[in-house]
C-alpha cells in the first residue's frame, strides 16, 4: 500500500483524504492556489499532483487526464495511497437547450457511454455520486450565487463524436442517443465522471463531480468553478467534522 | 388522450389526487399507509392500482399502488403525472445484498441497477437511474426523526422475484449468481423489483421520484410501523422544504 504507485507516482502521506481532480495537468497549479501552503509532489505522464492545506485539514488537487482509462487509474491509485473523497472540476458541454456558459453543472449521476466502466461492472449498474458531496457543491454554490443546475452528465469516449457527430461513421448512433440524453434530461457531457463514480461505489469512497457548461455566450473565467469545488471540499471537511 | 379524462389504467382525473404520491406496490398497503393522513378517502380501485387521498400538514397528499414488477409501476407513474402528480416516494419491503444488514433497517436509495426491461423502452441502458436528492435528504431527516438504522444507496431492481431467491434452477443460474456478486461487490444495499422504471421515467417527466425499502435479511421481519411512518414524514419534510424554497404545493 505504501510504495510509489505505478502511474501516479505517489505514497502514502503525498496525498490528503481530499482530492480535487481536473481533467487538466495544467489546471493542477492553478487549483492548487487555492490552498494554504501548496506544494507540488509529483508529476508523471498526465497526472500532475499538489497538496496543502484547507482549514488545516491536509487536501490534494491530482489531474486525471482526458478519458475514462486514465482517470480510473488515477481513482485507484489515489485510493491506495489513502484519498477517500473525490471531486472531479473541469469544463463541458451543455445538452440542454437555452443553457448560458458559466453555469455550473452539479453532477448526480452519470450516462456510462464509455468502455472503461464496463471492466468494473455490468451496464446497468448507476454511476451515482455520493449524495454527500453533491449537497456540498449545491450549499457551496449557493453562498457563492452562482447559476447551476444539479442533474446527469453524459460521460463519452470520444469528444468530436460529441461535436462534429456528421464526421462519425456512427452519426445517426450518435444523433439519436444525443437526443435520447437531451429527453432524459441529461445537463452536461464530458468525459470522466461515469467511471469516477461506479470506481467510487466499488472502493467505497465518496465521488461527485461539479463543470462549468459552455453553452450560449463565451465562456468566463474558470475561478468561479473552483472557488465553488474548494468550497465545497471545506463544507465536507466541516461535515465530517460534525459526524 | 387529454389529461383531464380519466386515466386509463389508474382511473384518476385532474383532482384526484395531491402533487404527493407514495407508492407501495401492495394494493393491500394503501390503506394501511392512508390511515396516516388527515381525512383520507378512497378513490379509486381498477386492477392492481389503489389509491386514497387525503392531507399531511393542510396539503394533499395521495397514495398509489403499483402491483408489482417496473410494467405495471411505469403506467402508474405516467397517469399520475398526467392527472398533476410530481413527487414520488416508493415504499416497501426489499432483500437484502450486503452481508450486514438486519431485517427491518431501512434503505434509502439513491440510485438503482437497471436490471428490467420496462425502462430499456424509455432510455438506452447507460443513462442512471438515480432518485432526486431533495428527497433522499427529505427521507434521511424521516427517518433520523423516526430513530429507524437506516443506509443509502444503490437497489437492484429486477424482474423476477424468483431468479433472486431460487436462482440455482433457473436456465440463467451463472448468470444470475455472477451479477448478484456484482452488485454486492458494487455496494448496492436492497433488491427491489419498481424503482429504476420509476426514477428513469421521472427524469424524463421532470418529476421527483425517491424510495425507502424495509429490508429483509436473516432474521424475521418485524411490524412495518416504522417503514411507513418514516414513508410519511417524509412527505411532510419534501413539503415543508418545498414550502421554503417557494415552490406550490397544491
Amino acid at each position: 500500500m505504501s510504495q510509489l504507485q505505478h502511474h501516479i507516482h505517489l505514497k502514502e502521506g503525498d496525498v490528503g483524504e481530499f482530492v480535487l481532480m481536473p481533467g487538466d495537468p495544467g489546471r493542477a497549479e492553478v487549483i492548487a492556489r487555492h490552498f494554504d501552503n501548496a506544494v507540488h509532489v509529483a508529476t508523471n505522464r498526465e497526472y500532475v499532483t499538489y497538496t496543502g492545506f484547507l482549514d488545516g485539514v491536509k487536501v490534494s488537487v491530482t489531474s486525471t487526464g482526458i478519458g475514462c482509462p486514465s482517470s480510473a487509474i488515477a481513482m485507484e491509485e489515489l485510493v491506495r495511497v489513502g484519498a477517500k473523497t473525490f471531486i472531479r472540476v473541469g469544463t463541458s458541454g451543455s445538452i440542454q437547450p437555452g443553457t448560458q456558459s458559466g453555469e455550473l453543472a452539479i453532477v448526480t449521476g452519470a450516462i456510462r457511454d464509455e468502455g472503461t466502466s464496463l471492466h468494473y461492472m455490468p451496464a446497468d449498474f448507476p454511476a451515482v455520486a455520493h449524495y454527500e458531496v453533491v449537497q456540498a457543491l449545491r450549499k457551496a454554490a449557493t453562498a457563492k450565487g452562482l447559476a447551476h443546475r444539479v442533474g446527469i452528465s453524459q460521460s463519452k469516449d470520444s469528444f468530436y463524436g460529441e461535436v462534429e457527430p456528421e464526421h462519425s461513421g456512427v452519426t445517426q448512433r450518435l444523433l439519436d442517443r444525443w437526443k435520447a440524453w437531451e429527453i432524459g434530461g441529461a445537463i452536461c457531457s464530458e468525459m470522466e465522471a461515469s467511471t469516477l463514480f461506479i470506481v467510487a461505489s466499488m472502493l467505497r469512497v465518496r465521488a461527485g463531480g461539479i463543470m462549468v457548461m459552455h453553452g450560449e455566450g463565451e465562456l468566463g473565467s474558470l475561478e468561479p468553478l473552483i472557488e465553488t469545488a474548494v468550497l465545497a471540499v471545506r463544507e465536507l471537511i466541516k461535515g465530517d467534522q460534525n459526524a | 388522450m387529454l389529461n383531464d379524462e380519466k386515466q386509463y389504467h389508474i382511473q384518476l382525473k385532474k383532482g384526484d389526487v395531491g402533487k404527493y404520491v407514495l407508492l407501495p406496490g401492495d394494493p393491500g398497503r394503501c390503506e394501511p399507509i392512508a390511515a396516516l393522513f388527515d381525512n383520507p378517502v378512497h378513490v379509486a380501485s381498477n386492477r392492481e392500482y389503489n389509491t386514497y387521498t387525503g392531507y399531511l400538514d393542510g396539503v394533499k397528499v395521495s397514495v398509489t399502488s403499483t402491483g408489482i414488477g417496473c410494467p405495471s409501476a411505469a403506467i402508474a407513474l405516467e397517469e399520475l403525472v398526467r392527472v398533476g402528480a410530481d413527487t414520488f416516494i416508493r415504499v416497501g419491503t426489499s432483500g437484502h445484498i450486503q452481508p450486514d444488514s438486519v431485517s427491518g433497517e431501512l434503505a434509502i436509495i439513491s440510485a438503482a441497477i437497471r436490471d428490467e426491461g420496462t425502462s430499456k423502452h424509455y432510455m438506452p441502458i447507460e443513462f442512471p437511474a438515480i432518485a432526486d436528492i431533495d428527497l433522499v435528504m427529505a427521507i434521511k431527516r424521516a427517518a433520523e426523526k423516526n430513530k429507524a438504522r437506516y443506509r443509502i444507496g444503490i437497489t437492484q431492481s429486477k424482474d423476477s422475484f424468483y431468479g433472486q431467491h431460487e436462482p440455482e434452477r433457473m436456465g440463467v443460474a451463472a448468470d444470475l449468481l455472477n451479477r448478484w456478486k456484482a452488485w454486492e461487490i458494487g455496494g448496492a444495499i436492497c433488491s427491489e423489483m419498481e424503482a429504476s422504471a420509476l426514477f428513469v421515467i421521472a427524469s424524463m417527466l421532470r418529476v421527483r421520484a425517491g424510495g425507502v425499502m424495509m429490508v429483509h435479511a436473516k432474521e424475521p421481519m418485524p411490524p412495518l410501523d416504522i417503514l411507513l411512518n418514516t414513508s410519511i414524514d417524509a412527505l411532510r419534510e419534501i413539503i415543508a422544504f418545498d414550502k421554503e424554497n417557494g415552490r406550490a404545493v397544491n
